[in-house]
């Protein structure tokens, strides 16, 4: 697809260590957010700030945001296990009092794919719509399309499009590991793209999205993986990988492209002022 | 120039029946899927009660994938394959993981699964397998759009195959969601921020959307699928058009974490923007099959957003709750209650709300308590607000109104 109307008037990253306070609306908060959620909202503050966007973004701004695979930090399956074992099995009756008491409720909150999103709709006041998808690098090109649509189909002036992943746990390390070849390199990140008409950004755009594809050929899981790694600009960064390569780059023509093990092909070309 | 998008298909595996006949008939008679936790033992947990699955053929260790994949086989059944590529659109829970297991590895002389069949299924399954074992069995050419806003996936991955089918940006797709949460974790992980019922003593009768004594929800389970094509293009192949999906909206409360927005600013926004996308006024809608989650947080909130959409007429509209029979089916839930409006819709009643025996006060809206009613209805509204602030709603017609 070509798409010389929509241009990028903002990019912002973020990677560990994160500190999102400067961004939150009640520091409070922070108590219920994960290491994805901070990665989320630091990325989109600082892509609003370059976009020249400040305040508000209410009802005519959407999110279009990929979220990677649910983290589970080490420490905390420890705390769980050690309060649900009987002899080195499972316990559902110890379960029920001991482990499942010992865990931080705050914990719920911290895991779910959809609270990045929640915590940058809450801080910038973005009144939606979205489309919050998962998991993976192709993904984002779904998100990007999404919210290609629904620019051009005059739902909203504003895009935040980006990918989240905290991939660098107990969890996430263990369902790349089992993949042949497994994988151990993952990076916890986040990259978000201001995406706009390009009628309505005027001075502030920052690059232009020439042309993109996406395709699919449907794989069994259980069967074959399509390409041996994923290969994107860092595929250790999942869905974040493409937004953060933007948001890295500091001018010129850029190619991406995309081969998952999920069966996407996609590419895109940007030009950045 | 839109496309006009007909629902040719629907697949359901529920608690109130595994086929589109068996669901329909136990929804329009009202009766509630729920009792004890079979599925595992929970033991000393304050919830031990849910709405579980009576499913009796070979299931997969994540028991949400086998339920899709037979919604999705049910779906194309009943409505024959359409012409041209095909995608998918699903709402889908979390990957959560097996405490058996992860005991396991921790035990001396561990040895991980061998074959990837069995290490992609040990001690957790990704969610996104879910997507490509259906569209592979079913050949489908479009990338699989996988939705996570939690409850209101269901009905985000309707609205989204919807737009996709509208805008000629796919031939046809099967939309919907699954969802299991019914094991250790996912009844653990609730009970623990306080969200489910703890009505142990009485199953069926502890999910009561809009009732004063409603304590929280009922967890429950199952999948939806329906096939989305342009009515054109189902007609000129003979398939049934069992109804329109005529418009969508979704939209964030940017409020609280766990607490709806207190005006209903949201649900509002979702339910205006989707009939603003139908180009349907408010005054013509004739049902609303409400997100009814039984909580005390959802339920006035909701009945303050209905209100307001619909003014005067508000208390002339019914308003029903799937939940109080099936429970809340999280990332499924949507689909669900979609199929079940469209269910309504072609039979001119509209199921029960069941067990709402003391209204709440602030709850004041016709729920159509206990028994179902005969009303012809030619537009609904199917609503979903997800925790987290998302909130979505699409305007189901029905055909040739």
């Amino acid at each position: 697809m070509s798409s010389p109307d929509l241009v990028v008037t903002g990019v912002g990253h973020a990677g560990p260590p994160c500190d999102s306070s400067g961004y939150l609306k009640v520091r409070k908060q922070r108590k219920f957010m994960g290491l994805q959620d901070e990665l989320a909202v630091v990325a989109a503050g600082r892509a609003l700030e370059s976009a020249g966007l400040p305040g508000p973004l209410g009802a005519r701004a959407g999110l279009f945001l990929a979220v990677g695979y649910i983290p589970f930090e080490q420490s905390d399956i420890d705390l769980l296990l050690a309060g649900s074992l009987t002899d080195g099995r499972f316990s559902m009756e110890r379960f029920s009092t001991d482990g499942y008491a010992s865990v931080n409720p705050l914990l719920t909150f911290r895991c779910l794919s959809n609270m990045p999103a929640y915590h940058v709709s809450v801080n910038f006041d973005l009144q939606g719509p979205y489309f919050v998808t998962y998991p993976g690098a192709g993904q984002f090109y779904q998100a990007l399309e999404e919210a290609a649509a629904a620019i051009r189909g005059g739902r909203i002036d504003v895009a935040l499009v980006g990918g989240v992943a905290h991939q660098d746990n107990f969890l996430v390390r263990h369902h790349f590991r089992r993949l042949e070849p497994s994988e151990d390199r993952r990076v916890d990140s986040a990259g978000i793209l201001v995406l706009e008409a390009a009628s309505r950004a005027g001075p502030r755009v920052r690059g232009r999205l020439l042309r993109w594809t996406i395709d699919y050929r449907a794989v069994d899981p259980f069967e074959e993986s399509p390409s041996p790694v994923e290969i994107g600009a860092d595929g250790a960064m999942g869905p974040a990988s493409l937004p953060v390569a933007l948001a890295q780059r500091p001018s010129g023509r850029f190619r991406h492209e995309l081969r998952s093990r999920d069966g996407f092909v996609a590419s895109s070309e940007w030009e950045l002022a | 120039m839109r496309r006009q998008v007909g629902v040719t298909g629907m697949g359901v595996v529920t608690p109130i029946g595994c086929s589109l006949a068996a669901f329909r008939a136990n929804l329009l008679s009202g009766v509630s899927g729920a009792g004890p936790i079979t599925t595992f033992d929970p033991a000393q947990l304050p919830t031990r009660i849910a709405a579980e699955v009576r499913w009796e053929g070979p299931i997969l260790r994540d028991r949400k994938i086998t339920f899709a994949l037979e919604a999705a086989s049910q779906a194309l059944l009943g409505s024959g394959r359409p012409r041209g590529r095909g995608g998918l659109s699903l709402g889908i829970g979390l990957e959560l993981f097996s405490m058996d297991d992860l005991a396991e590895t921790r035990r001396p002389g561990f040895v991980p699964p061998h074959s990837r069949r069995e290490r992609l299924g040990f001690l957790q399954t990704p969610s996104d397998l879910c997507v490509s074992l259906i569209s592979k069995r079913h050949e489908l050419a479009h990338p699989p759009m996988t939705h996570v806003s939690a409850c209101a996936a269901g009905t985000d991955a309707i609205g989204a195959a919807f737009r996709r089918v509208a805008e000629g940006r796919a031939d046809w797709m099967l939309a919907g969601g699954t969802d299991s949460m019914v094991n250790p974790l996912g009844v653990a992980g609730f009970c623990r921020i306080g969200a489910t019922t703890t009505a142990n003593e009485d199953p069926r009768r502890a999910s009561r959307p809009f009732d004063r004594r409603r304590d929280g929800f009922l967890l429950g389970e199952g999948a939806a699928i329906l096939v989305l094509e342009p009515v054109e293009a189902a007609r000129a192949r003979g398939a049934p058009v069992l109804a329109e999906v005529a418009g969508y909206g979704c939209s964030f409360d940017a409020h609280g974490i766990s607490e709806p927005h207190p005006e209903g600013r949201g649900a509002l926004q979702a339910m205006t923007r989707a009939l603003d996308d139908a180009e349907i006024a408010p005054g013509a809608v004739d049902a609303i099959n409400a997100h009814g989650t039984s909580t005390p947080k959802n339920d006035p909130v909701e009945t303050l957003a209905i209100k307001k959409l619909l003014g005067a007429r508000a208390k002339d509209v019914p308003v029903y709750a799937t939940k109080s029979m099936i429970g809340h089916l999280i990332s499924a839930a949507g689909a669900v209650e979609a199929v079940a409006a469209v269910e309504c819709m072609r039979a001119g009643i509209v199921h029960p709300t069941i067990n709402l025996d003391e209204p709440d006060p602030d709850c004041d809206l016709d729920y159509v308590p206990h028994r179902a009613r005969e009303q012809a209805q030619r537009v609904v509204l199917s609503n979903s607000f997800g925790f987290g602030g998302q909130n979505a709603c699409i305007v189901l017609r029905r055909t040739g109104a």
